[in-house]
């Protein structure tokens, strides 16, 4: 069956043409979840920060607590911007498709008016 | 894997190494594992079906049948091995994607709109890209019976004709790798046998099938390969012939 042939070549090419889900995505989502990590982390060490500073007279101690403090505070606003980054990033690409695919229904919709 | 060599055709020496040969099998799963909310069901399936061909898998209740065919289409992410698909991997791949380019899988119960007219239920299949006219010619050249019943709705066709329905909706997308869980599911041995002639004239058009039954009777009458699964493994595979004394013992759980 010659026929039967050609469809099978033509499905291997697809396949073999075909976009699979690239580890990419897969990288996106550790960077949410690092994200969220330091986030969280960030928070804590600012928060521990404050008990250490207070427990001590000593000002080097209260000088390295100041540091944590502000060390945590940057790994938290880090954090947050790598969580929005990627969140807003998977949305994006998603609002995008649909619009374009509005786009298409609207023009098919034209198209087909236009010849009646 | 003594199993997997068992399953390729007898006529190409090769066996399953790196290169080259893969490209004679349409579909190929290597050390499959899956689960279900961490309940293991398949332990490291190997199973090859090699270009234009009928594999036949058989195996008794709960073996990991349906399961498998899930992870064929895609439709069920293994936890560990790997799919290929005329030799490439496509693990993580899109089922709707597999399906629009050839892979097409009529599942356990039809898939079919019950409420729906025969040709209603045709219909949705355009979104293929072929018109309703193109796809009813498929429908009913391949099933002359189904044209006689357009106007009836498909949850009152008897379930021979339900199966017709749901091959026919398949084969509107001209699949090039055919997956069919459970043909015979409810269905009299008359009707089997019937459903099973248009299997055998469908692999004839160059489809290869892979095909899920858990009695071997009819199936492996136009199978050229049959693999048993039990308990989530290939116990064995080889030409249908070849295995025949082995299904009962399968079965029996010996
Ligand atoms: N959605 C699910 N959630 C949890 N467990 C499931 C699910 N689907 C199947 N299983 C379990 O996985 C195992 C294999 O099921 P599967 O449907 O693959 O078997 P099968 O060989 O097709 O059986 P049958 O011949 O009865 O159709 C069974 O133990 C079943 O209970
Ligand atoms: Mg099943």
């Amino acid at each position: 069956m010659i026929e039967g042939q050609e469809r099978v070549q033509q499905f291997k090419q697809e396949i073999a043409e075909m976009r699979v889900r690239d580890p990419a995505t897969g990288r996106d989502r550790m960077w949410l979840r690092v994200g969220v990590v330091l986030m969280i982390a960030g928070l804590i060490v600012a928060g521990l920060a404050y008990p250490m500073s207070h427990g001590t007279t000593n000002p080097l101690s209260q000088n390295d607590a100041l540091a944590l403090g502000l060390g945590g505070l940057t790994g938290a606003v880090v954090g947050s911007a790598l969580f929005v980054r990627y969140s807003v990033a998977g949305f994006l690409r998603f609002w995008l498709a649909r619009l374009s695919y509005e786009q298409q229904a609207q023009t098919d919709r034209l198209i087909e008016s236009l010849k009646k | 894997m003594s199993n997997l060599s068992a399953v390729e055709p007898p006529d190409n020496p090769a066996r399953s190494n790196e290169t080259g040969h893969q490209d004679h099998n349409l579909l190929e799963l290597r050390g499959i594992r899956a689960a279900y909310e961490r309940i293991d069901v398949l332990f490291g399936v190997d199973l090859v079906v090699p270009e234009a061909s009928v594999v036949a898998l058989l195996g008794p209740n709960g073996a990991g049948k349906t399961t498998t065919l899930r992870v064929a289409a895609g439709l069920h992410v293994p936890s560990a091995g790997d799919v290929l698909i005329a030799g490439r991997r496509v693990n993580g791949a899109k089922p709707e994607e597999l399906a629009r380019h050839g892979l097409c899988m009529i599942p356990e119960g039809r898939g079919i709109f019950p409420n729906l007219t025969v040709r209603e239920n045709l219909r949705m299949m355009t979104y293929v890209g072929r018109s309703l006219a193109e796809i009813e010619e498929i429908a009913y050249s391949r099933f002359p019976r189904l044209a006689e019943r357009r106007t009836q709705t498909a949850g009152t066709l008897s379930g021979g004709e339900q199966q017709m329905l749901a091959m026919a909706r398949g084969m509107a997308t001209e699949p090039a790798l055919l997956i069919l869980d459970e043909l015979s599911m409810g269905l009299a041995p008359i009707i089997v046998a019937e459903l099973y002639e248009m299997v055998a004239q469908v692999a004839r058009s160059g489809v290869s099938i892979l095909v899920v039954e858990q009695f071997a009777s009819t199936v492996l009458g136009v199978a050229d390969y049959a693999a048993i699964m039990v308990h989530g493994r290939i116990e064995r595979a080889g030409r249908p012939d070849e295995l025949a004394a082995d299904l009962s013992k399968a079965y029996l759980g010996g």
